[in-house]
């Protein structure tokens, strides 16, 4: 049974043409390659600083 | 391959990148595992299964953040479940990443080259977040109806669907909830909130009805099955038709037909007056008739009379042949002036001259002309006449002589000689009382002339 308070909460404002620019810089563009860029110079670091 | 540690272009036939010596067999992995879901994305946006396009294509855009393709598709699939902002937002990112030869340009151009589509949109996205305050609120009322408003302009917006079913499904209006939903899924056909409020809505009827059937069977649509019984022959059925039948006939006895006949006699009434006021115009024409007659016959006695005072009227014609005489008169008068002064003969120029009937001529030029002519001519062709005239009557053949005179005087009425022997001539042949009247001319007119004393003479010298 779905209860209407909950499911109402659930709905969030939809951004309006005006606030697209910030959608846009907000947006969370990090993919896989650079996850994986970013482990293997943290790996490099790690290698230097033990060095 | 763009080698994302040096952003070098690669061969795809390498495994590491020549300028900056990167591994790129995670990355090739990682890259064909993006376009996988990619194709998954195209394949679920294809049937219209949009929110199983949206996931696939984040996985993609997650894989690779610069898969141009996927992105453009992510942002077409946002546009048609009426996520304008989340759309443009996509398209803009994908121009980002690959400025050239990239379609986003082309959806972006198409969304701003349509100014109120636009505004449409925003207006829509504003009206759903008010109706969503509203909702909140409690106010579904004014929530539906903005909602409403939402959804005329921009019927693809998944979210007003579903906010605007959860009211109503609040409200308990299932059928209005279930008719948005199924728009709902027409857009996106796998839409987990829309297949959840649809189970729901599935499920209530159920429990609904239970309790209807339960409670008052009144509002049942199933009917009691009862016993089969055979029905008796209804007598009141047919006694209610009698009694129909014989009020039927009462009421077109008393109520139609009197009114058929009152209609009727109206009718005849009617015809009458027609008649009179038809014969009354009648007469009128008649007289209006006779008054026309009258006034015609008048107008035709004036167009007589008017008729015959155009008839008298005479017309001068003009005929340029009446001149021709002078015309005639004046050449060959030219061709006697080229002859020596002995040879020329004016005879026939003053006979021509004497025939012309002037009254005729409206030229003063011309009658100048004649005039002219004539005291050119006549002159000259009356002593001429005179001078045969006398030689005829030297020869005492007095009344010969007499119309060769006649002529001289004729041509000219100053020949003093010609009146005088015209007078002689007469008092030759005896005719006194002729040869006095030419003798008082020549004692009357010419005083000075040498016939004067001759004539005064003879005139004494006439029996009285």
């Amino acid at each position: 049974m779905i209860n209407f308070e909950e499911e109402i909460e659930k709905f969030q404002p939809s951004p309006e043409i005006e606030q697209a620019e910030d959608v846009i810089n907000n947006n969370d563009l990090t993919d896989i390659s650079d996850i994986i860029k970013m482990i293997l110079k943290e790996k490099e670091n790690t290698i230097h600083f033990d060095k | 391959m763009v080698c994302p540690n040096c952003q070098s272009n690669v061969s795809d036939k390498k495994n590491r990148c020549e300028r900056c010596g990167q591994d790129l067999t995670l990355y090739r992995k990682i890259y064909r595992a993006s376009n996988m879901y990619y194709n998954i994305g195209l394949e679920k946006a294809k049937v219209r299964d949009l929110s199983g396009a949206i996931i696939a294509l984040r996985k993609s855009l997650e894989l690779n953040k610069k898969n141009t393709n996927a992105r453009n598709l992510l942002g077409l699939v946002y546009f048609e479940t009426g996520e304008t902002v989340a759309a443009l937002s996509e398209w803009v990112i994908s121009r980002h990443f690959c400025p050239n030869d990239n379609d986003a340009d082309r959806y972006i151009t198409a969304v701003q080259d349509n100014p109120t589509r636009l505004d449409a949109l925003n207006q829509a996205i504003k009206r759903y977040n008010n109706a969503l305050a509203y909702a909140k609120q409690g106010s579904e009322d004014l929530a539906v109806i903005q909602l409403k408003r939402v959804l005329q302009l921009n019927p693809h917006f998944i979210r007003a669907y579903h906010l605007l079913a959860l009211i109503y499904m609040k409200t308990g209006d299932t059928e209005k909830a279930k008719k948005y939903l199924l728009r709902a899924s027409r857009i996106d056909v796998s839409n987990t909130t829309t297949l959840r409020y649809m189970q729901e809505l599935d499920q209530q009827p159920d429990s609904v009805k239970e309790g209807a059937n339960g409670s008052d069977n009144e509002n049942s649509s199933v009917m009691p099955v009862i016993s089969y019984r055979e029905d008796k022959p209804n007598v009141m059925a047919f006694v209610n038709l009698v009694i129909g039948v014989i009020i039927g006939i009462a009421v077109t006895a008393f109520l139609i037909v009197p009114s058929i006949k009152k209609k009727n006699v109206a009718g005849d009434n009617q015809d009458y007056v027609d008649y009179n006021a038809g014969l009354a115009a009648l007469e009128e024409k008649e007289k209006a008739i006779a008054n026309l007659q009258d006034e015609n016959s008048q107008l035709q006695q004036k167009i007589n009379e008017l008729q015959a005072e155009l008839d008298s009227i005479e017309i001068p014609e003009v005929n340029p042949e009446i001149y021709d005489p002078l015309f005639e008169a004046s050449s060959l008068y030219m061709d006697e002036l080229v002859k020596r002064e002995r040879d020329r003969d004016y005879a026939q120029i003053a006979e021509i001259l004497r025939t012309t009937d002037t009254s005729k001529y409206e030229s003063d030029t011309a009658l100048q002309l004649l005039d002219r002519l004539k005291q050119e001519i006549f002159p000259v062709v009356s002593k001429e006449h005179y001078e045969n005239g006398h030689n005829l009557y030297s020869k005492y053949k007095y009344e010969e002589a007499l119309d060769e005179l006649f002529m001289a005087y004729n041509y000219d009425q100053t020949n003093v000689d010609a009146i005088y022997f015209i007078a002689r001539s007469y008092h030759r042949l005896g005719d006194y009382e002729s040869a006095r009247t030419y003798y008082e001319i020549v004692v009357n007119d010419f005083p000075e002339s040498r016939r004067y004393q001759d004539a005064v003479s003879f005139l004494e010298s006439l029996p009285e």
